[in-house]
């Protein structure tokens, strides 16, 4: 994946930013949005937009993502997510974390999993259920909440 | 503990000596340092707490290791930290009760009988510590006379409170009370509850508030200011203030404190872990539009951790934040998950049975009341059998692999187990089954466990006896059993929506960004619904922007089909495969479909009371929010503007609340007040029903001096003309006296009521309720879908709701409607209707289809016109009415013909001769 500021490539290719996110939009730049303003493209993509604009590749200000198993060493902050442009995937993962096993969580992991997606089912306790497991019988129908 | 190895037998809670309180039984009674959390936990394995267990604060014990008969239990284990990489995240962490013991006045932690609504829950429970005796904590007895106080800990600005609306606790309380009465039975008893404004405002709820009121449930507004407890410290004397002001005293017998909810104690330090942004309360901020996104991409939140809400919304949001989370990752779908494959299946038709039964001891479970050798002994003698097992675990991995191995060197054809529910275990073992190469139905389960030694642990020699029947039942049974095959339905990849107002929009938009193609229907020749007549979300966001952007996109996107001035002709097929006519100015275009969303929506009523219509001053929200829009300059010269709520909504003829008009007012209120200070503002409401966070607004709307005077309905405003002049006449409660307001204008806040529908109901066979709205599969755990497999509900043909509601709910539309899209073949169960030739159409099971599964067909043959019927294997749940309602056989339920029925009965009756 290669990363390039938006701000970059409008000035490079001389129009408002603005532009180049509705081109991204309509697909005639072949891109998605990235972390911060950057642009996330294939080495293809990067190819492809640098023959229709006739950019020099090695004029560009440009950033190679890896893939997230190799890590940069650089310190962590105290917000963990403020380092996620170093840990950008390559590849869209197909898994989803679920933090809570009540109700809520059990019925997000259920529609994911049923679609595909590998779920880890976060829950603090020893089982899931949640506070719902706790109630009684539940209103408008007086179901048994278990 | 391995879990692979832990079979709950619970041996090791048996002879754990510390017994600690249970969190569960909200600290009402005891558990054990190893515990299973609750009977029917999933996973169903015990484990250790580690701040109570012996050998971990002392060093010494480990007697569950020395009785587990698995050797699951290792202290040697060690916790150790595992790194996922995940596409998305989805924070459900949910919420915590509020401790009541900081409001000393109400004496919880004080006074014996003063419990909180969570605990009294658990006192109702059969479950709970009392196995379901309701009794109150002092002297154990029977509470004849029970008080509940709403708001504790909420809508209290005062510290140790929360300024917010617990949304949930109204009508909690209103379902304790009934349940109560249940428990208590004949005889005397009451239930009072003290409140402050009633909130029943979600689907259903008025209704079953009204009916609450009609047993004798007694509602006095007022918060009680100080509790005491009753002679010798049982129960205890309420002191509380009536409407008129008057002192008044009450003993009750147990007081419980409707306690609130509140973001859980680690949310701040989760938000900070994850980045995500809380608001004042510690709940996750979240836009109108947006309602389950975060500030940060690919990290979504459902549930209480965005604000306090009962589980229907709990359960449409988790959906709505599973839609959101799979959208970004599309591409990967399928990629990490894996399809199980098994070996061919071997065809035992022409063979002659050859049973194996599996008889479980379950641990002692089983083996301690039923004599498990005799049994196998007996099993061993009956026809067809030829291989007898008997296991201490039926259920565990090992046994798993002896059953296949007998299955193939003994060349078994039918399996029977004699074990525990098929409830929970069926699915293991037709399992086993499949990947020995047999067919999974030729498997029965005898249930000698739930049914049997569990239910007879005093007569061990009846239980035997017993077992035996139900084995020779179960081999009657399976010696009949035939292979079954599961039918499958092509899955068109394309979803309609019916509707183009926001809640239809969004879900059109969402199905086509997930990769589905999708038509959107819409009756008029604009789309975008009520939302044009909105201003402001009651967070205070514009509506317009979002709504020209949200119908551009809609317009724009090459895998949606807008079709305007549209109406839906026939409807024929079933999930998965739908097919249908639409009619677009007099020509008819066919549209096949897999799934469909409906949002028909809604529309204000025009009311016909208050001069509505007679008195241009008299206008409804609609209106008003276009005046505010387009003439805010002359509304600013206003002296006094007024509010009527409930106008249509909450009366014996639409007995639901409209759940918006509150917060609707309030914002409006607040409006004026920021327009013009001096102005002055009322809001004549029954019950002020700013639920949630919109509490905080209701509050502000007070701070700005907004006058608001309850009224009763048996006591509605007057209004009139006095020359010139509008006049509204009104009793106020509190004063005790009439008030004659001369308002500039009058708003009513009009009910919603559903748009008309009844063609869609019968083309879709879907149900609405008395009022005309759709009805959902179950209230409370399937909110979004339709009684009809693969129909979905969103936005206000569904109940009233507010956008942000509505836009959660066609989010969790698009989840639901993927589970179906996701495949390409949909696999059916294989326990379905089987129409036979004895068939003669007489037409009886039509009736009692409760799937509308079965049609009756005509036919010709030799020149002869004949009847009979056809069953839908995708509709058809095989519930077995229709075999139990024919009187010749003609239609009957695979896995439960005649015949299998019959070789139990006569199996059951053998021992009776």
């Amino acid at each position: 994946m290669i990363s390039i500021h938006i701000l970059t490539l409008a000035r490079e290719i001389g129009v408002h930013r603005n532009t180049i996110r509705n081109w991204v939009k309509t697909g005639k730049i072949n891109a998605r949005p990235g972390p911060g303003k950057g642009l996330l493209f294939t080495p293809e993509g990067f190819q492809a937009l640098c023959q229709e604009f006739q950019l020099q590749p090695e004029h560009l200000q440009f950033k190679v993502l890896t893939r997230l198993s190799a890590p940069d060493a650089s310190p962590s902050t105290a917000n963990p997510l403020a380092t996620r442009e170093e840990h950008v995937s390559e590849k869209v993962i197909g898994s989803v974390m679920v933090v809570g096993g009540g109700i809520a969580g059990i019925q997000a992991s259920l529609d994911l999993a049923d679609q595909g997606y590998y779920v880890y089912l976060v829950e603090k306790s020893a089982g899931i259920g949640g506070k719902m497991s706790q109630l009684d019988k539940t209103y408008p129908t007086n179901d048994c909440a278990m | 503990m391995d879990l692979d190895k832990c079979i709950a037998c619970g041996l090791c809670a048996e002879k754990c000596p510390k017994k600690v309180d249970d969190p569960y039984n909200a600290g009402l009674s005891k558990r054990k340092a190893i515990y299973l959390q609750y009977s029917q936990t999933v996973p169903l394995k015990y484990a250790i707490d580690p701040d109570t267990c012996l050998y971990k604060i002392k060093g010494k014990c480990q007697a569950c290791v020395k009785f587990c008969p698995t050797g699951a239990i290792n202290f040697e284990d060690q916790g150790e930290t595992r790194t996922l990489q995940v596409g998305s995240v989805i924070l459900a962490p949910g919420y915590q009760a509020f401790d009541p013991a900081a409001l000393t006045a109400y004496g919880y932690g004080r006074i014996p009988d003063v419990v909180t609504s969570l605990e009294y829950e658990r006192l109702l429970s059969a479950g709970g510590p009392y196995q379901g005796h309701l009794v109150r904590p002092s002297d154990h007895k029977e509470p004849r006379k029970v008080a509940w106080i709403q708001c504790v800990g909420s809508r209290n600005t005062t510290p140790g409170g929360n300024s917010y609306c617990s949304t949930v606790c109204c009508m909690y309380a209103v379902k304790q009370t009934l349940v109560t009465a249940e428990h208590l039975g004949r005889g005397e008893q009451s239930q009072t509850i003290f409140y402050m404004d009633l909130r029943s405002h979600n689907k259903e709820f008025e209704r079953y508030y009204q009916d609450a009121k009609a047993k004798g449930v007694r509602f006095i507004k007022s918060r009680p200011h100080s509790v005491e407890p009753g002679p010798h410290n049982i129960g205890v004397k309420l002191s509380y203030l009536t409407m008129d002001g008057t002192k008044a005293e009450e003993d009750f017998d147990l007081l419980v404190l409707s306690v609130g909810l509140e973001a859980p104690k680690d949310a701040q330090a989760m938000a900070e872990k994850f980045g995500v942004t809380l608001d004042h309360h510690n709940f996750v901020k979240t836009g109108s539009f947006s309602p389950v996104a975060t500030n940060q991409d690919g990290i979504f939140v459902c549930g209480a951790f965005r604000s306090p809400k009962a589980i229907p919304r709990s359960v449409a949001e988790a959906s709505a934040a599973a839609m959101e989370a799979a959208r970004a990752l599309v591409e990967a779908r399928g990629t990490l998950t894996r399809e199980k494959t098994y070996p061919p299946e071997r065809d035992v038709s022409p063979d002659e049975p050859r049973i194996g039964v599996f008889v479980c001891s379950c641990g002692i479970n089983i083996a301690g009341v039923v004599d498990v050798k005799g049994l196998s002994e007996y099993a061993a003698g009956l026809p067809g059998v030829v291989a007898v097992e008997n296991n201490l675990f039926t259920c565990s991995t090992d046994t798993q692999e002896l059953i296949a191995k007998k299955i193939k060197e003994l060349n078994l054809n039918r399996i029977v187990v004699a074990a525990c529910t098929p409830r929970t275990h069926e699915p293991l073992f037709q399992d086993t089954l499949r990947e020995a190469g047999l067919n999974p139905y030729l498997l029965e389960m005898a249930n000698i466990r739930n049914q049997n030694s569990w239910v007879h642990q005093q007569q061990p020699e009846a239980a035997t006896a017993k077992a035996k029947d139900q084995v020779r039942m179960a081999v009657a049974k399976v010696a009949r059993d035939y292979a079954l095959e599961r039918g499958a339905v092509q899955v068109v990849q394309k979803a309609l929506v019916v509707g183009g107002g926001v809640a239809g929009m969004t879900a059109a938009l969402e199905l086509a960004e997930r990769g589905y193609d999708a038509v959107l229907l819409e009756k008029g020749p604009k789309l975008g619904g009520n939302a044009w007549t909105l201003n402001r979300t009651w967070k205070g966001d514009e509506v317009r922007p979002f709504l020209t952007d949200l119908i551009s996109r809609v317009e724009n996107h090459p895998r949606i089909q807008v079709m305007k001035n549209a109406a839906l002709k026939t409807v024929n097929g079933s999930v998965g495969n739908f097919a249908s006519q639409v009619e677009v100015d007099g020509a008819l275009t066919p549209v096949a479909y897999g799934v469909a969303v409906l949002a028909t929506g809604g529309q204000e009523l025009q009311p016909k009371e208050y001069l509505f219509g007679q008195d241009r001053r008299v206008i409804t929200h609609q209106q008003f929010d276009t005046m505010l829009r387009e003439q805010a300059a002359n509304l600013q010269k206003a002296n006094s503007i007024a509010f009527i709520q409930c106008v249509g909504s909450r009366e014996p003829e639409r007995p639901y609340c409209s759940r918006v008009c509150c917060t609707h007012s309030v914002t409006s209120a607040i409006k004026l007040k920021e327009l013009n200070p001096q102005m002055n503002v009322y809001i004549l409401y029954r019950d002020l029903r700013t639920y949630g966070l919109r509490e905080e607004l209701y509050t502000r709307a007070r701070e700005l001096g907004v006058i608001f005077i309850k009224y009763y309905p048996d006591n509605n405003p007057r209004v009139f003309t006095d020359g010139p002049d509008l006049k509204v006449e009104i009793t106020d409660p509190i004063l005790q006296m009439p008030l004659r307001l001369t308002p500039d204008y009058l708003v009513l806040a009009a009910a919603i009521i559903p748009n008309a529908a009844q063609d869609l109901v019968e083309l879709f066979k879907a149900s609405v309720n008395a009022e005309g709205f759709f009805t959902e599969a179950h209230p409370k755990l399937r909110p979004v879908d339709s009684m009809v497999d693969g129909l979905y509900l969103a936005g206000l043909c569904h109940h009233p709701k507010p956008l942000d509601e509505a836009i959660s709910q066609a989010k969790a539309a698009v989840s639901r409607a993927g589970l179906v899209l996701a495949k390409e073949v949909m696999q059916l169960d294989a326990i379905k209707s089987q129409v036979t030739e004895k068939c003669d159409g007489c037409a009886l099971c039509l009736d009692v289809c409760p799937y509308k599964a079965l049609k009756l067909e005509e036919y010709r043959d030799n020149g002869h016109a004949h009847r009979r019927i056809v069953s839908d294997k995708a509709l058809c749940k095989g519930c077995g009415l229709c075999e139990a309602t024919c009187p010749k056989e003609g239609v009957t339920i695979h896995h439960f013909t005649m015949d299998q029925l019959k070789a139990q009965v006569d199996a059951v009756i053998e021992s009776l001769n």
